[in-house]
């Protein structure tokens, strides 16, 4: 269990039923996941088996999906097929956050430009400045390259940011997907610690990884998910 | 051939630099290939006509002809080419980007939405204001200045400074203010600017009105040289489109550049003895297809290859 108090304990997110896919292509099939407030969360599963397919469809950035998502008792879910995308800043505003998978990056703009597009809804774009500079008591190796393009940093460095723009969305849900991904050990490491040091009162927090030792202890449930379905909790349930 | 071509391809290059960057920059934040950007150039071009016939008297009377009355004239013409401008791309938003933006295919649908849209407003055009090219005052003055020994008509250097000023302008606005940030961030990455709160639905609304902005000034420089008639914006938007893609559509640089290199074509495609202006249009479209089949990504591709 993190050290982390927990002062909330109310149902952050309720996933429903919650089918979703490209075009044709279903990739979830009835997920039911339920995420109280002040909890971490671990989702391992193989490559395509829908962990990403899983945030993406919170976000909304798939194209259809089918089912319930609720966000503080608040419907976020859509049964219409809107274009992928159009629904997310909305989605944002309501306090979800997410890190997706790989470097989701503004290559043209510095390092700072990039933390403050995490601060672009409108209460957060006034306090920039305090959130930047705890991104960057998070993540110091970020201070010296403020004024650096994000384009020409180092994969971890991009991480780094990724991560750094997502914090300074004020989020009561956040959703980081594979924050090691393709990092030399050294690096993901230091990227995890950092994730680690997240204060997660009153928010949760779903951390998306393939490898189940950097979740093992430091999160609170781990939950195994197989060809777009949950398996339960690992150690409960054994992953296929 | 002198070096008064290369300022007659330059002076091009920035008329067709304001429409290209506006169809770039449109396109890498909001995903629409506006095909009304010519629509927009000709009714920001009768708007400036308009309001400088209706203006005239007024501005004679009060500046007589002393060179204040030139300076109001300038004023009328480009600032109300801007303003019909920015209200034309916020009209193409309300009626080609609002009702489809969250619907499948919106690149396709916004493209017939806009040629439509073009369509019309070149018919009405010709219904209100008949096929009859309108002259618009010479907001520079008639004249020529020597620089460097080489000769400038007073036109050429007005669309150069002032096309290097606007560029200027909504580059320093892009880049240093907030609503420029989020443009930027769109441009780059859409769904990491989604993920960061910005809104492709709130934030369209300014891009449109800039982008339509710059084809107002292109109509109002480009209408020194040549008349304004239903049709004027179909070269500028054929111009516009091509140097986009050469440039690389959304890299505002190589869209620049792209602007350079066919101002300076034409105009030297026009003075070699044995081509001349009737191949200026072959030569052009010959030039951007090889430069497309060798850099399928333009001349942005390139820009960015040897940034990294």
């Amino acid at each position: 269990m993190p050290e982390t108090a927990r002062t909330e304990t109310h149902e952050l997110l309720e996933i429903r039923r919650l089918t979703a896919g490209y075009g044709p292509l279903r990739v979830l099939h009835e997920v039911d996941l339920t995420v109280k407030a002040g909890e971490r969360i671990g989702l391992v599963g193989l490559n395509g088996h829908g962990k990403s397919t899983l945030f993406r469809a919170i976000t909304h950035l798939v194209g259809w999906q089918q089912g319930s998502i609720r966000l503080d008792g608040r419907e976020i879910g859509g049964t219409r097929s809107l274009g992928a995308g159009r629904r997310t800043s909305g989605i944002v505003r309501l306090g979800v956050a997410m890190a997706p998978q790989g470097d989701a990056i503004f290559p043209g703009l510095t390092v700072r430009q990039h933390l403050d597009c995490g601060a672009y809804p409108r209460t957060a774009w006034r306090e920039r400045r305090t959130r930047r500079e705890r991104i960057l008591e998070i993540f110091p190796p970020l201070r010296a390259l403020q004024d650096s393009l994000v384009g020409k940093l180092s994969g971890g460095e991009r991480r780094m940011v990724s991560l750094g723009r997502m914090l300074m969305v004020e989020a009561e849900l956040y959703l980081i997907d594979e924050p090691s991904l393709g990092l030399a050990p050294k690096i993901s490491r230091a990227v995890m610690d950092a994730v680690w040091s997240l204060p997660t009162e009153g928010r949760a927090m779903i951390i998306a990884e393939q490898n189940v030792s950097l979740l093992s202890g430091r999160v609170d449930r781990i939950i195994g998910m197989h060809a777009g379905r949950m398996r339960g909790e690992v150690g409960h349930v054994a992953l296929s | 051939m002198d070096l008064s071509t290369l300022v007659y391809g330059l002076n091009l290059a920035a008329i067709y630099g304001l429409m290209a960057i506006g169809i770039s920059i449109l396109w890498s934040s909001v995903g629409m290939i506006n095909m009304a950007h010519g629509a927009t150039f000709a009714v920001s071009g009768y708007a400036a006509w308009l309001a400088s016939t209706a203006m005239k008297p007024v501005i004679a009377a009060a500046f007589g002809k002393t060179l204040l009355a030139s300076l109001a004239t300038a004023g009328v013409v480009v600032g109300v080419a801007l303003i019909a401008g920015a209200l034309m791309g916020a009209l193409i938003y309300l009626l080609a980007f609002l009702p489809i933006h969250d619907k499948p295919n919106f690149a396709v649908r916004s493209l017939i939405v806009t040629l439509a849209i073009n369509i019309a407003t070149v018919q009405a055009l010709l219904f209100f204001f008949g096929p009859r090219s309108r002259g618009l005052p010479k907001i520079f003055g008639f004249g020529r200045l020597e620089i460097f020994g080489v000769s400038i008509r007073y036109d050429q250097a007005g669309t150069i400074l002032c096309t290097a000023v606007l560029l200027l302008v909504v580059l320093e606005w892009l880049r240093h203010s907030r609503k420029g940030l989020e443009i930027c961030a769109m441009m780059q990455n859409p769904e990491g600017a989604a993920l960061s709160g910005v809104s492709v639905r709130f934030t369209a609304l300014p891009i449109m009105m800039v982008t339509g902005a710059l084809a107002g000034m292109a109509a109002a420089l480009l209408s020194q040289t040549i008349f304004v008639s239903p049709t004027a914006g179909a070269i500028p938007l054929i111009k516009g489109l091509t140097i986009a893609l050469l440039g690389g559509l959304g890299s505002v640089p190589g869209a620049v550049l792209g602007a350079l290199l066919i101002g300076f074509l034409e105009a030297f495609t026009g003075v070699i003895p044995f081509l001349g202006q009737r191949y200026v249009m072959f030569i052009q479209f010959a030039f951007i297809i090889t430069v497309l089949v060798i850099r399928p990504r333009g001349l942005g591709g390139l820009l960015d290859d040897t940034r990294e």
